[in-house]
């Protein structure tokens, strides 16, 4: 082996730089593939009249060619997605905080407390989670009309149709659990032994602690809420001005007199109902990237 | 096996931060390693040892210098190609694989043929001493085991030099004792160019041919571990070897005599009149009714056929006792004396020292080295 | 003290989610049951035949056999299936490699990590609508690059209605029944809708093996394809194993990007349902509520699906029990 001269500094260099260049092409094809739909998106949302039904498609449009009108006629327009928005907003702030609120209450017990079958409980709530949501759908949507919410539907309905039944999540019990399982028996020994009481104990340690735990659960929920669609669909149908973005955006019909899908107006909408999530995540993209990463780990 | 020497030319590496903050790690190394030696390299958390290892062993660049493996500069050679096995501080076995799967894996990949290779690891696994463990997994194993198994993984390949970086310290203290005696056998036995890095410098010295000792990145001296420990060539040598450790002193040359405060410790030829720091070892103090270094007693213990007396430090100020943070506690409050288990000294005695001149160092104060 | 039980507390704390869990989740599961084993049951009027095993001449699972008979059904079984095991692997192994790619840079590593990750984000109806216009006959991306780029005549009817020819061999007919161009085109979508959790995943699994592992396996002059299948799919397999299970089961359940790219009729113009999956089975027979026996089909179709997932889950935790390192 020594007998080899090792004069190759340079092809190794020369192959590493090549193995380097691969690897970020790629990459970059990847993140072109995953742009894509966003980018033809807002561009398809620019063109014009003319452009938008010219083949082939333009791929690039200056900004003097923007169709920025667009936009205004999706805002108003005929679907209502000034009322579908807030809708959302309110139904998302709603079982938001429902969420959190529950949660919070139900890891701490989880966590913290000592009660009989406990363990046995939480094995049930972990066994249900495999469950799909269609064995509940069928049900939640007799009792929901059953509760008088869904014919001859007021907006207070529903708000309650749209926001009780998820009001809670065993998923996010179980993450907050695990969260709450951190945090040292010494704290609550030494938060005992001053005095305090559990629910003290609770705000005042535990839940400043959790914070980011809670912060990820917030926007996830949130961000849930917004990509609703099933649910508000079929709760909603016989009062459509209570429909939430989803389903105003697939519900509505861009045609012009010729019967063509207008899909410059169409892609507007899309991208009215995208931006607040993108905004969402660009802003508090640390929260949401460490609520995945660390749902995986726990599997 | 084939042995070789290594030898490392102005061996430097700068670690440069993302925020182009620069960490000098090592700095202008030049040593040779004889072929065939297991040399300890010896030097406190942070001074550059697993750095001129992870350099030595190709998984670091180095920022200049060179490296040979006999006469073949091997500077810019990948790992994979320098025919080193390395031992890592936590072992790094891979946890899916058994113990068996794991020393296999470096013949693998080099396509041994299976029977070689198989024959192979059961000799270098028994050789270790862990030839009946081969099916089971990393978890299953103590820690001494695991370490055995580390071993075994880097000799299996029949590497031309072995470097291992602290491979004892995740042991506890009876099995550290036990396994340095393991290493320096195996060693032996196979006659592989060694680089044993460790903080710990009873561990170097007991198990090395040679030791270097590093401090911040420098090489501060290199040579057989009594030599070192005999000769110390500066104060932090001296500081870092022995244990319990040497005596600090600050004292003074005068017309020949070494002072400490009024008393005479010794004597020197030819050196003008100047402050020095001395060092004197634990083990270099005589009691004698005919010198003038009278000291009270504190404390003493007695283990075996030792007894060590804690000594009040004539020269200690009054604040200076009091400050903790002073790095040599000796040198503040009190120092180590010791003496035959046949003395009977009790705590307030008031006894008078010799010095032997060979166990005796002097410093420049500012300096820290050899007078 | 501490040790002492608070049974009385802790059922305080837990009784606003055991609340809603008890209406909105366990009730439903054991509802799902009793809607599927009534016979003729008739939602508009509330009134029901009694049960299926308490009605003379009538089979227990006389609901499941309807459902079971019911040529959308099969339909629905089949598209399901294509979407789980062709979608799945597919999306997992993309999301694999790209990941270790991803870790294996250092520059721009985060901008990459950022896009990857925006398709978890977003509204599967807004961007399913955006793969519809890029695939669009006339007006669509796709075709113009299979046009322009490699020089076809005319592009692809990729959203069009489907005709089988059933004249043509079996094989040739059932790819036109099932595997054809919407399928494909969905699957696109859903490929890159799934990718982004995937690769977080993976990406957080990779950041948190020892780096050692990889010097070691350096020293030891191992290829790196090998360093790939030795060192960081074993010890990456959890991940795996939990991405894969937790895939499946997504993969079941699949609706809401098919009515994205198609709409509520479930296919292309024209050509309703040809899309159809269990799931959207179970919200058109949710929408015939006026038929008689309309929810207990849904409802067995629900349990059909419940107990395919939970067949699939079971032997996907039975293999990695195997094969996992954990
Ligand atoms: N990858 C690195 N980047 C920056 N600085 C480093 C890196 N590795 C080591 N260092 C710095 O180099 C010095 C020597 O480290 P090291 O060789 O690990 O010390 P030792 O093994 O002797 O404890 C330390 O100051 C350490 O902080
Ligand atoms: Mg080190």
């Amino acid at each position: 082996m020594s007998e080899i001269l090792y004069d190759n500094e340079a092809k190794i260099r020369r192959k590493q730089m090549i193995t380097k260049g691969i690897l970020y092409s790629l990459l970059t094809a990847f993140a072109i593939f995953i742009v894509i739909p966003f980018y033809w998106m807002i561009l398809t949302s620019l063109k014009d009249a003319e452009e938008v039904f010219s083949a082939p498609p333009s791929l690039w449009l200056r900004p003097s060619e923007w169709e920025i009108q667009n936009y205004w006629l999706i805002i108003r327009g005929e679907v209502p997605y000034g009322r579908f928005m807030l809708n959302t907003v309110v139904v998302s702030a709603i079982s938001t905080v429902g969420t959190v609120l529950t949660t919070i209450l139900a890891a701490f017990a989880f966590a913290r407390l000592n009660f009989r079958g406990r363990d046995a409980f939480f094995m049930v709530l972990i066994a249900t989670m495999m469950i799909p949501g269609e064995m509940f759908v069928i049900t939640n949507f007799l009792t929901v009309s059953w509760f008088g919410w869904v014919a001859e539907q007021t907006y207070f309905d529903a708000i309650l149709a749209m926001t009780l039944p998820f009001m809670t999540s065993i998923f996010y019990i179980f993450f907050l659990r695990q969260t709450f399982k951190t945090i040292p028996n010494e704290l609550y020994y030494a938060a005992k032994v001053d005095g305090t009481s559990d629910f003290m104990y609770l705000w005042k340690i535990m839940v400043p602690i959790a914070k980011p735990t809670i912060i990820t659960i917030t926007i996830l929920n949130a961000m849930g809420t917004w990509n609703a669609f099933i649910w508000p669909q079929l709760v909603t149908q016989f009062n459509e001005s209570n429909r939430l973005v989803s389903n105003g955006l697939r519900g509505a019909a861009y045609v012009d007199e010729a019967g063509r899908v207008l899909y410059n107006e169409q892609m507007a909408a899309a991208f009215v109902v995208t931006l607040p999530l993108l905004i969402v995540f660009l802003l508090l993209k640390k929260y949401i990237m460490r609520g995945v990463s660390r749902s995986g780990i726990k599997g | 096996m084939e042995t070789i020497e290594i030898r490392l030319e102005n061996l430097t590496k700068v670690f440069q931060a993302k925020n182009k903050e620069e960490t000098l790690a090592v700095s202008d190394l030049d040593i040779t390693i004889p072929a065939g030696k297991l040399i300890g390299l010896l030097g406190p958390s942070g001074c550059g040892k697993s750095t001129t290892l992870y350099m030595i062993s190709g998984l670091l660049k180095p920022t200049s210098g060179k490296i040979f493996f006999g006469d073949s500069d091997v500077t810019s050679v990948p790992p994979e190609d320098r025919g080193i096995g390395l031992v890592f501080q936590n072992y790094a076995l891979y946890p899916h694989m058994t113990v068996r799967q794991n020393i296999i894996f470096p013949l693998e990949n080099i396509k041994m043929e299976k029977k070689e290779a198989e024959r192979r690891v059961q000799y270098y696994a028994d050789l270790v001493g862990i030839g009946h463990l081969l099916n089971r997994k990393p978890v299953q194993l103590s820690g001494g085991q695991q370490q055995r198994v580390a071993i075994a993984r880097a000799l299996v390949k029949e590497p031309r030099v072995l470097l291992l970086d602290e491979p004892l310290s995740n042991l506890d203290a009876r099995l550290r004792l036990q396994t340095r005696e393991e290493i320096k056998r195996i060693q032996r036995e196979t006659g592989i160019t060694t680089i044993f890095v460790t903080h710990d410098q009873e561990e170097a010295m007991s198990i090395s041919d040679e030791i270097i000792l590093m401090k911040e990145g420098v090489q501060q001296q290199k040579g057989a571990p009594q030599d070192v420990y005999d000769s110390p060539g500066n104060m932090f040598v001296a500081k870092f070897l022995g244990s319990p450790p040497i005596n600090i002193f600050d004292g003074e040359i005068k017309d020949g005599k070494i002072m400490i405060g009024n008393a005479n410790v010794g004597r020197v030829e030819k050196k003008k009149n100047q402050p020095v720091v001395v060092g004197i070892r634990p083990e270099g103090f005589k009691l004698s009714e005919r010198s003038s270094f009278q000291v009270k007693v504190e404390f003493v213990e007695t283990i075996g056929r030792d007894t060590t007396l804690i000594i009040q430090n004539p020269k200690a100020s009054k604040d200076q006792a009091n400050d903790i943070e002073n790095e040599d506690m000796n040198r503040a409050n009190t120092f180590r004396a010791i003496v035959d288990a046949d003395e009977k000294i009790k705590p307030g005695d008031s006894i008078k020292l010799n010095v032997k001149p060979h166990k005796t160092f002097l410093f420049n104060p500012e300096t820290g080295e050899l007078v | 003290m501490l040790e002492e039980k608070h049974h009385f507390k802790a059922w305080l704390y837990l009784s606003p989610a055991l609340a809603l869990l008890l209406v909105f989740t366990f009730y439903p599961i054991f509802n799902a049951f009793y809607l599927a084993f009534l016979y003729n049951f008739d939602y508009m009027q509330r009134t029901a035949e009694g049960m299926t095993f308490t009605t003379e001449g009538i089979n227990l699972f006389h609901n499941f056999r309807r459902t079971l008979q019911d040529d959308l059904f099969i339909r629905a079984l089949i598209n399901t299936l294509i979407i789980v095991f062709v979608s799945v692997p597919v999306s997992v192994i993309i999301s694999l490699l790209l990941s270790v790619w991803l870790n294996s840079i250092k520059r721009f590593q985060g901008f990459f990590q950022t896009i990857f990750f925006l398709p978890y984000v977003t509204n599967a109806i807004a961007i399913g609508m955006a793969f519809a216009v890029i695939f669009h006959r006339e007006y669509g991306l796709i075709n113009m690059i299979l046009t322009s780029v490699f020089g076809m005549e005319e592009g692809l009817n990729w959203l069009g209605r489907v005709s089988v020819d059933e004249s043509t061999p079996a094989i040739r007919a059932w790819f036109q029944r099932y595997l054809n161009l919407p399928m494909l085109s969905l699957m696109v979508f859903i490929t890159w809708s799934g990718l982004a959790f995937k690769i977080m995943v993976f990406l957080s699994g990779l950041q948190s093996i020892d780096k050692q592992y990889y010097d070691a396996a350096r020293v030891d002059a191992t290829p790196k394809s090998r360093v790939f299948r030795r060192i960081t799919i074993p010890l990456l397999s959890p991940m795996i194993a939990y991405i894969t299970i937790t895939s499946f089961i997504g993969a079941f359940k699949e609706y809401t990007a098919i009515v994205g790219m198609f709409g509520i009729d479930l296919g292309p113009h024209g050509d309703a349902n040809r899309l159809i999956t269990i799931v959207g089975l179970v919200y058109k027979s949710l929408n015939e509520m006026d038929s008689v026996g309309a929810m207990s089909r849904a409802a067995s179709a629900a349990i059909i699906l419940f107990m395919m997932t939970l067949v699939l889950t079971l032997f996907n935790m039975y293999v990695s029990k195997k094969r996992v390192h954990y």
